[in-house]
């Protein structure tokens, strides 16, 4: 089957900064992909240039087969994370002007649009103007505009920004039934829960590279080995006394019991047997690897430059290796 | 790159919709229609209806003897009256329907009397006649001197005397017009009498009512008139102006505002960005079109009026919109560049001078060009783009108008003008939509059409 996406070492520069150098990336179709990075790493311009808003300096993108998204305009969605619409026309004026532009006629817009409007909260709304709506509502009415045309490939740039719980949980129920309905989903954000929640690969930028491109699921099963969350059996019990432990380096309490942080080099069995003989456990488990921590690390602690997989690697590891990471 | 025509007409219909319901333009297309009611028409009338009639006395301390008598006859009002008469009869503005004679126009005729003031009177002295208090009556409105050599000449002079005017201060400039006129007309009368002539003849005898000219062509004979002939070239001049400025700035404003609330790049999802760009500026043609049309509309409406409208050339028509298109794509490019290039209307201010400046200079030389259509001066600017079509929409609306093929050459230079043009403006607007932040000067305009 032809990828829903493939860039082959695009670069793009504006005057001296270069924004994105020597980017790969390929989506297979109907895969949901996390595009997550600091701001400025580039994510923006690699969206705009996927959707040939912005064209690369060099290197090609290819969308459904097409050289360019300008051929696949129809079968796309994208909702910008800088989105405005018109605020004299009416909300389903907006929506029946945008899904003809997309491809579709006024009829099949103008159904699409009432059943997502009320899908959403908004069924009241299709006769009010975009600048009697409130910031939520108006972003409801943006989502439902960039999907107005059932796209094959959507892309979301910071979709729950600014929303309450109730709209993000509406949001996230309608992404969810166009990733049944087979569409190929790139998801752009700065929140680590959302990306680890919604998407199956997660693809970091960070100063314009690739830093990231591993499966969540793969992400999910690196553990922190220097790291155990007790939760103990007696609510009672005394967690500090876990500090005369020979492995123990510290313990740092929390809602539920502690966490504890061995000494470089110590085994994390032993460990974990060592403190289960000193507080009987109700859960005991080695911390897992939040997308969070990679996030953080790659971007913060460095400070340098990650030129590869091969720097993600040496990360995890430093995450991982209790030697190594000392 | 692929370019879908159902896209850019979508764009164009909505931009169009979105224009011409709004309060904006509505009132853009009423504001040249209303003013010139008002002014032409309105205005005298209200002016001359509130104008009180001015009554009052003049003083004349006649150094000849012998004027008094004919001014005195020249100050009753029917006289007044009928000397306006004439000259409306002779003006080539007269409305031909109905075929009655002209009725006397203008302010309320004076009625002044005269007060004969003995030769011998020092002038020094008497001006203060004419200061009182401001609601002294009878009003003293002014004092005439007559020079002595008013009515003879001196022996060996070639010229004759004339006369000194004093006015009062409140003295306005209507009626001391309508005084000038008539000390004249009663000097001249009395020179005729005192070299034994009648004056009413000479009158008759120098009144030359104005033809309206038949211009003779191979189509047939059309009658034609100077004033129109004027006119003609500075309207379409402002007929082009107006339509360009209106469809500009629509389109300028209408673009920062997309750029502002961020709908720009929403847009960008569903359409690239020439798409978008030749929509508006097709939108905005259609709006421009339409008040150029609408105001045509009204001119033949008005000139038929004064049975004038066989002086439109239907040919004309066809060159104001033709011109029209090409000047709108030219200016209207570059106010459609300069939205997308600023994030918000202050900004646009700053870019906007040396626009506006060369459509100005354009219009301007509309009115000059008409005067002498077949100039070198006029022949060059017709050749010289952007102002070309400005030149030349004053030749052809001329009386003198050129041949064809200058016509043409000036259409197809404007053609090129404006594709050149959009094709410069396409690759700064794909640049500066998604370009926030600092205002770009031109240098950074010119940067811009070399990255992309």
């Amino acid at each position: 089957m032809t990828a829903a996406l493939e860039i082959e070492g695009i670069r793009k520069t504006f005057g001296d900064k270069v924004a994105i150098e020597s980017l790969d990336l390929t989506i297979p179709q109907g895969a949901t992909y996390g595009l997550i990075g600091p701001s400025g790493a580039g994510k923006t311009t690699a969206i705009r240039m996927i959707m040939s808003i912005l064209f690369p300096d060099r290197g090609t993108i290819s969308v459904f087969g097409q050289g360019s998204a300008l051929k696949a305009k129809d079968r796309i969605g994208y909702l910008p994370e800088e989105r405005g619409s018109y605020r004299k026309m009416t909300v389903g004026a907006f929506l029946i002007y945008m899904g003809c532009l997309k491809g579709r006629t006024r009829a099949q817009a103008y159904g699409r649009a009432d059943r997502l409007l009320g899908r959403l909260g908004l069924a009241d709304v299709n006769a009010k103007k975009c600048e009697d709506l409130s910031k939520g509502m108006l972003q409801r009415v943006q989502f439902v505009a960039s999907i107005i045309n059932e796209p094959d490939l959507l892309i979301l740039d910071e979709p729950f920004g600014g929303l309450d719980p109730l709209s993000v949980r509406l949001l996230k129920g309608v992404i969810a039934e166009e990733q049944q309905r087979g569409a190929t989903l790139i998801f752009s954000t700065h929140v680590m829960a959302h990306a680890e929640e919604l998407c199956e690969q997660i693809v970091m930028i960070h100063q314009g590279r690739k830093v990231l491109d591993e499966p969540m699921a793969g992400l999910r099963r690196q553990y922190d080995t220097r790291r155990i969350l007790l939760e103990p059996l007696d609510p009672g019990a005394n967690l500090l006394a876990l500090q005369a432990l020979p492995c123990v380096e510290g313990v740092k309490l929390n809602d539920h019991g502690c966490e504890v942080r061995l000494h470089a080099g110590m085994d994390p069995g032993d460990a974990v047997r060592a403190i289960a003989g000193v507080v009987a456990p109700a859960r005991i488990e080695l911390s897992r690897i939040r997308l969070e921590d990679v996030f953080i690390r790659l971007v913060g602690e460095s400070g340098g430059v990650h030129g590869s997989q091969e720097a993600l690697r040496t990360h995890l590891q430093g995450l991982s290796n209790t030697g190594a990471a000392a | 790159m692929s370019i879908k025509l159902h896209r850019i007409g979508l764009i164009a219909a909505r931009d169009y919709k979105a224009a011409i319901t709004s309060r904006a333009f509505l009132v853009g297309l009423l504001v040249m229609p209303v003013m010139l009611l008002v002014f032409v028409v309105l205005v005298p009338r209200i002016l001359n209806s509130r104008s009180p009639q001015v009554i009052g006395e003049v003083a004349v301390i006649d150094g000849t003897g012998k004027v008094s008598t004919e001014l005195s006859h020249a100050l009753a009002p029917a006289e007044i009256a009928r000397r306006r008469t004439v000259e409306a009869e002779q003006s080539p503005l007269k409305p031909v329907s109905p075929a009655s004679p002209a009725p006397a126009s203008g302010p309320p005729i004076p009625r002044m009397t005269l007060v004969q003031v003995p030769p011998d009177t020092d002038v020094a002295t008497y001006k203060s006649w004419l200061i009182q208090r401001g609601d002294a009556t009878p009003r003293h409105l002014a004092l005439v001197v007559v020079q002595p050599d008013a009515v003879t000449r001196r022996p060996g002079a070639v010229a004759f005397g004339s006369y000194d005017l004093y006015t009062s201060s409140k003295l306005d400039e209507t009626t001391e017009s309508t005084l000038r006129n008539t000390v004249r007309a009663a000097l001249i009368a009395t020179r005729l009498r005192t070299q034994g002539l009648d004056p009413t003849a000479m009158a008759t005898v120098q009144q030359v009512f104005q033809p309206e000219s038949i211009v003779v062509g191979p189509a047939g004979d059309r009658s034609a008139s100077r004033v129109i002939a004027r006119i003609l070239p500075f309207a379409c001049g402002m007929l082009l102006f107006i339509g360009v400025m209106t469809g500009g700035q629509l389109l300028l404003t209408s673009t920062v505002e997309e750029k502002s609330n961020r709908v720009i790049e929403v847009l960008l999802a569903a359409v690239s960005p020439l798409e978008l760009m030749y929509g508006k500026l097709l939108g905005q043609l259609g709006l421009g079109m339409t008040m150029t049309v609408v105001y045509l509309v009204m001119s033949v409406f008005v000139l038929a009026q004064f049975s004038l409208s066989g002086l439109l050339d239907p040919m004309l028509i066809v060159y104001v919109l033709a011109f029209f298109v090409v000047t709108y794509l030219v200016f209207g490019s570059l106010m459609l560049t300069i939205g997308a290039a600023v994030n918000q209307m202050a900004e646009a201010q700053a870019l906007m001078p040396p626009v506006i400046i060369l459509l100005a200079a354009g219009y301007s030389l509309s009115g000059f060009i008409g005067q002498a259509p077949n100039s070198t001066f006029s022949v060059a600017m017709s050749f010289i783009p952007p102002v070309n079509t400005f030149a030349m929409i004053a030749r052809v609306s001329s009386s003198a108008p050129p041949p064809a093929w200058e016509v043409w050459t000036t259409l197809l230079i404007s053609v090129v003008t404006a594709l050149l043009v959009v094709w410069l403006a396409a690759k700064v607007f794909k640049v500066a939509l998604l370009m926030h932040g600092r205002p770009p000067s031109f240098a950074t305009l010119i940067k811009w059409a070399r990255m992309a």
